[in-house]
């Protein structure tokens, strides 16, 4: 399922909220409109948390996270770390990263088996995401931008990559990732994906202003509606494969 | 490559039609910005690197190809827009160099040739015959103007030929320098110096005043500095307003005022000098020295100048020599190694970045040396030395001559020796003597003395009575009191011998020794003779008492002691009788001490009586007594014992 969201107004839902397989992250708002749309659509199966970080709201750029863990910047606050361990599954690894770009949400892109970072990104930080997060990390950047968590939104079915990136760079990505990826934009038009839009595997929030036609890219991509391939042309392939080959 | 004088004729034909402005380095700059095209493609396969230009033949490779350094260095590459390195580039790059380089983000900008003229203030021109010429860019543009060649030629005609007249003003540290030039020759300077520099400090005395907080320096030397500056402003403004006319109608105005002081002059003020807007003003575009007329000459002279080249390339390959063996050396100096700071570092000798400007001068040295290297030509040549008949060195002595010569010393030398040791026996001698005692023999050496020297002046008596006789410097005199021989003592005082005297250790007579008899003797001796010699040197106390007297002396002392020792007894006797009395008056009982005050009031309206403590039966006459059940008391203590002692029963 894809839908719409607005945080106070705002379209830009990636920078209020982080949602993974395993939990989901809301900043805290003045209403609790925005709240209420993630915890009716998935209530029932993840838990959907009130996060600040470091006192701010902005926590879907400030933290990175997938099924496995989450990393927050190290100028989170004790109380809130303590809070989110609190309320996240025990299987949620939570882990402070002293990172110098301190926006990990902008600076990582992720998925349950593979991140994208920025070429800058320290080498212990590195360790610490293929540790915590168990996925393998490839330096990238997105249509020549260092920002691979603002331009580019991962689930474990596809992806949504800046619209400028090339074809040629979609594949390489896509044979890196091993999952389809699409160049497209959301909020009529807004190429900063990342904060437009966040996803998991069987669920998408888009900024209010997204139009039908972006929605349909969204869904097809993430394999979101109902009318996926069979699971037999997508989910199974590759084990067929590999066991007839 | 010749230098001339932009006001000369050929410099007018160069210039006469057509004039633009050149970049050294051109082509190299189109060759490094056209983008190579990416004609890079993969093949169907899509395990590649886009970046890296690379293909793999699994995907695993792939993978590991991204965690590489190779791979982030060509993605900062491409992120500046430039060629990604292959492999052993890469290896061969963090190999030799440090891992800093792997952040691909160093933007620094190449020196290129260009950058190199305008640093040095220079432009390149290049006329319709393709000759390629430098001069000053200040002489055509402003600093901030921008350089464009419609305007190259008007103005060069403008400054050179129509108008020659130049103004040149330089203004620095308390020296002013100006000069009014038409074409080469000056036609109006001056120049004059004032004292306004702080000599310790440096800095003109206002910007000190006005930077200090507290109050200004009064001293006579800032005052003078102050008086100094007034004195220049005013000064250069009457020498500005004399010329004015030549200045109005110079073609260009090229000043130097260093520092808001020195701008100040020229362009402060209600009416300043100079007009900070005119397009006529221009400053030096190289550092210069001290303001003078040389200077200013040399100024113009290296402003008026032009270099010509046959071509562009000529002009790149001249110029690039200048620059080339400077910033080659400065880069190896970079990289030679970590800098020692422990050591102080070596002075490198710099030239003025006008100096190599000078490259006609440079030119005519060496042309020089070339001539003196023409004129003397050397050569080599074999010459021949025969060693057949060389010969030992000839001697005119005769071996006996030689021997004589050393011997004709020796005599002299024994005599003097001879001299020593005869007095050396002598001293020996008159040591013994005055060990003995033996007076006669003293006197016996003494009147032979006189007799050998009887010709002499009187001191002779002096010089044997007080000669030195051994090794401490000591005279006949330290020995006789060393020896404890007083009679010779008499007998060498009598004869004048010196007491003041004192030996090596800083000793005279007196206090040489230790013994109490030769001191007394002396003592005895000073107090008979007064005014012999000066005892006070002699360190020989003439107020000492006699023995009689020092006798009395204690006899007095001891008197006095024993008054004391009487006088102490007495007292103790008292307070022994005080004692014994309270004691008996503490064995009373009660009743009986009742008894007792009663009695001794009775005896007080008499006469003397004393009040006591009633339980310890301290005097407590006089005192204010604490009062218990009609009982007094001289302190509390008392009184709290007392009633533990005796607790009232409340009924």
């Amino acid at each position: 399922m894809a839908l719409r969201a607005q945080f106070e107004n705002n379209n830009e839902i990636g920078v209020f909220a982080k949602l993974t397989n395993a939990y989901c992250l809301v900043g805290i708002g003045g209403s609790e409109n925005f709240y209420s749309i993630f915890e009716g659509e998935l209530g029932e199966t993840v838990p959907v948390v009130h996060v600040s970080l470091a006192g701010l709201r902005i926590i879907g750029r400030m933290c990175v996270g997938n099924k496995h863990g989450l990393l927050v910047p190290n100028s989170t606050l004790d109380t809130e770390l303590q809070h989110i361990r609190n309320a996240l599954p025990d299987t949620v690894k939570v882990q402070r990263v002293e990172e110098r770009l301190s926006a990990l949400g902008n600076v990582i892109a992720c998925n349950d088996y593979v991140a994208l970072v920025h070429p800058d990104l320290d080498r212990e930080t590195e360790e610490i995401i293929a540790d915590t997060l168990k996925v393998e990390v490839f330096r990238q950047t997105i249509a020549s931008n260092v920002l691979v968590g603002s331009y580019c939104v991962l689930s474990n079915q596809g992806g949504l990559v800046h619209p400028n990136t090339t074809i040629v760079d979609q594949d390489e990505l896509s044979s890196l990732l091993q999952v389809p990826l699409v160049a497209g934009t959301v909020n009529r038009g807004s190429e900063v994906v990342g904060a437009g839009l966040v996803v998991n595997d069987w669920c998408a929030f888009a900024g209010m202003d997204t139009t039908s036609t972006e929605m349909t890219v969204i869904e097809s991509v993430f394999r979101l509606n109902d009318a996926a391939p069979s699971n037999i042309t997508s989910d199974m392939r590759a084990s067929l494969i590999e066991s007839m080959s | 490559m010749e230098n001339i004088n932009i006001f000369s004729e050929t410099f007018k034909q160069i210039i006469s039609e057509e004039v633009k402005s050149v970049q050294l380095d051109a082509r190299e700059k189109d060759e490094d910005s056209s983008p190579s095209a990416d004609e890079w493609s993969t093949s169907n396969d899509k395990k590649s690197c886009y970046y890296c230009r690379i293909e793999f033949p699994d995907s695993q490779l792939q993978r590991i190809h991204y965690k590489l350094d190779w791979h982030r260095y060509n993605l900062k590459q491409s992120l500046l827009s430039r060629l990604p390195i292959s492999e052993e580039e890469f290896s061969e790059k963090t190999g030799n160099d440090d891992l800093s380089s792997i952040s691909g983000s160093d933007s620094e900008k190449e020196d290129t040739l260009d950058t190199f003229a305008i640093a040095q203030g220079k432009m390149f021109l290049r006329n319709k015959d393709n000759k390629v010429f430098s001069l000053y860019k200040c002489l055509m543009f402003d600093k901030k103007e921008e350089v464009s060649d419609d305007s190259v030629l008007d103005r060069l005609k403008q400054c050179s030929i129509s108008n020659q007249q130049w103004t040149i003003l330089m203004l620095g540290g308390g020296h002013f320098a100006g000069a009014v030039f038409k074409g080469t020759e000056p036609i109006l300077h001056k120049t004059f110096h004032c004292y306004t520099v702080r000599a310790g400090q440096g800095g003109s005395q206002s910007s000190k005043d006005s930077k200090s907080g507290g109050p200004q320096p009064k001293s006579a030397g800032a005052s003078l500095r102050r008086y100094n500056e007034q004195a220049l402003v005013q000064h250069v403004k009457s020498i500005v307003e004399t010329w004015k006319t030549e200045i109005d109608r110079s073609s260009l105005i090229i000043y130097r005022a260093s520092g808001p002081y020195n701008r100040s002059v020229l362009f402060g003020g209600t009416t300043p000098l100079l007009d900070r807007s005119s397009s006529k003003l221009r400053t030096i575009p190289f550092s210069t020295r001290r303001a003078t007329f040389a200077e200013v000459k040399r100024v113009h002279q290296l402003l008026s100048s032009s270099t010509i080249y046959d071509c562009l390339e000529a002009a790149t390959a001249k110029f690039s020599k200048q620059l080339s063996p400077d910033t080659e050396s400065k880069r190896n100096k970079v990289r030679a190694s970590c800098i020692n700071r422990a050591k102080s570092r070596e002075i490198a000798e710099r030239p003025l970045p006008t100096e190599h400007l000078n490259d006609s001068d440079l030119e005519l040295e060496v042309d020089e040396n070339d001539d003196i290297n023409e004129n003397v030509v050397l050569s080599t040549s074999e010459l021949e030395i025969p060693l057949n008949d060389l010969r030992e060195f000839d001697d005119s002595l005769t071996p006996e001559q030689r021997k004589k010569i050393p011997k004709k010393k020796k005599p002299k030398k024994s005599k003097t020796k001879k001299l020593k040791e005869q007095e050396d026996a002598k001293k020996k001698e008159l040591i013994e003597i005055i060990t003995n005692g033996d007076i006669k023999k003293l006197t016996i050496l003494l009147d032979d003395h006189l007799k050998l020297t009887e010709e002499e002046t009187e001191k002779t008596s002096d010089e044997f009575i007080n000669k030195i006789v051994d090794d401490e410097s000591n005279t006949l005199l330290h020995v006789a009191a060393l020896k404890e021989q007083t009679n010779v003592i008499t007998f060498l005082l009598e004869n004048n011998a010196n007491p003041c005297l004192k030996n090596k250790n800083q000793q005279t007579v007196y206090t040489c020794t230790q013994s109490k008899e030769v001191r007394e003797f002396l003592r005895q001796f000073a107090r008979d003779n007064p005014d012999k010699f000066n005892y006070n040197k002699a360190q020989i106390p003439i107020n000492a008492l006699t023995n009689e007297e020092v006798a009395d002396k204690k006899k007095a002392v001891r008197k006095i002691k024993r008054e004391k020792e009487k006088e102490k007894k007495k007292e103790n006797e008292i307070k022994k009788k005080d004692e014994d009395e309270k004691q008996r008056f503490l064995k009373l009982s009660d009743r009986e001490k009742r008894a007792l005050a009663a009695e001794r009031r009775i005896i007080n309206q008499f006469g003397k009586v004393t009040t006591r403590c009633f339980l310890c039966a301290a005097d407590i006459a006089g005192k204010v007594p604490f009062e218990y059940m009609q009982n007094l008391f001289c302190s509390m203590e008392c009184l709290k014992a007392h009633r533990m002692q005796k607790p009232v029963l409340l009924s």
